[in-house]
């Protein structure tokens, strides 16, 4: 759902941008107090596989496409939705920049529907249900799917307020398009890779959150 | 490397190159769920307009491909994306701990 510069007019692209900067620079405050050179080799190569994933469309049926956005899963191995941001600001501004794919005045709407909004929901989401027991793998799928299914109806409220879409008809189409999306490209390759990471190195899956609030009710 | 999660970084690194050469072949050429939506809720004819309105810069490799190197350039483009947005992150990550 990478939004070209020609569907926003650069007034509302430079508000988006005044709403995704304080985001981007709390994910670089984020980076300077957790990460470390343990860490750096996991955030580059998360980096790497979301840019590659990302350049995977999956047919969905309905002559349309969809790929990962991925924002969750970093979120979910980093234990915070600023490590989303941190590396969805990254890919965007590559994608943008070398690769024409997202704009660069509507850029800062991409950071905050991509990087802000399916990350945050698809971490809290995450957390919320591993707090109530729910397997980290359904947990995963559930919170990943939500995110990208979310961030696309406020794409949707976005453009229309760009005057590019009507309101409802641009809900229903990209709602039910991410509707789809959402569970074989995020869902899925979320929860997969969630299960995968836990299986091999169980000290990465950060899920301090929800380790702490259990101890507490022991 | 006493870091263990170098290890990491070359599996997850060997399965993003695979894509990266894959992609071109595996992805669907179907427009993405923005795009079709726009087909859709705004007709064939003003989207096409949209897009094909000027970007506000020129990128090197507009879609994810080298201009006239067909399959060969696009695998090429991908994974100078791949390779180059690791070396960006590792080098960011690098910079904020100095």
């Amino acid at each position: 759902m990478h939004i070209p510069d020609s569907f926003m007019p650069l007034s509302q692209a430079l508000i988006y941008w005044a709403i995704a900067l304080p985001f981007i620079f709390m994910s670089l405050r984020w980076a300077r107090r957790d990460m470390d050179d343990m860490k750096i080799p996991i955030l580059a190569a998360l980096s790497a596989g979301i840019f590659a994933i990302q350049a995977l469309n999956i047919p969905i049926g309905m002559g349309t496409s969809g790929h990962m956005v991925g924002a969750a899963l970093v979120a979910i191995i980093f234990g915070s939705p600023f490590a989303g941001v941190l590396v969805l600001t990254l890919v965007l501004l590559v994608q943008g920049i070398v690769f024409a794919d997202g704009g660069i005045t509507v850029m800062g709407a991409n950071i905050l529907n991509m990087g802000v909004i399916s990350g945050s929901i698809g971490y809290y989401g995450f957390v919320a249900l591993r707090k109530r027991n729910i397997d980290i793998k359904v947990a995963a799928f559930i919170g990943a799917w939500l995110g990208l299914f979310i961030s696309s109806i406020a794409t949707a409220i976005e453009m229309s307020l760009a005057g590019t879409f009507p309101l409802v008809p641009g809900i229903v189409a990209m709602g039910t398009f991410h509707f789809v999306i959402g569970i074989i490209g995020e869902g899925l390759i979320t929860a997969i890779a969630i299960g995968a990471i836990a299986k091999a190195r169980p000290d990465l899956v950060d899920d301090k959150a929800v380790e702490s609030s259990k101890e507490a009710t022991l | 490397m006493s870091n263990p999660n170098m290890k990491l970084l070359y599996v997850v690194l060997a399965l993003a190159i695979l894509i990266s050469v894959l992609a071109p072949f595996l992805a669907s050429s179907d427009p993405d769920g923005l795009e079709s939506a726009a087909e859709k809720v705004i007709g064939e004819e003003r989207f096409a307009e949209l897009e094909e309105t000027e970007a506000a810069i020129d990128s090197p490799m507009p879609d994810y491909a080298i201009e006239g190197k067909g399959k060969l350039g696009e695998i090429i483009a991908i994974c100078l994306g791949t390779i180059g947005i690791l070396a960006i992150s590792f080098g960011l990550g690098k910079i904020i701990k100095s």
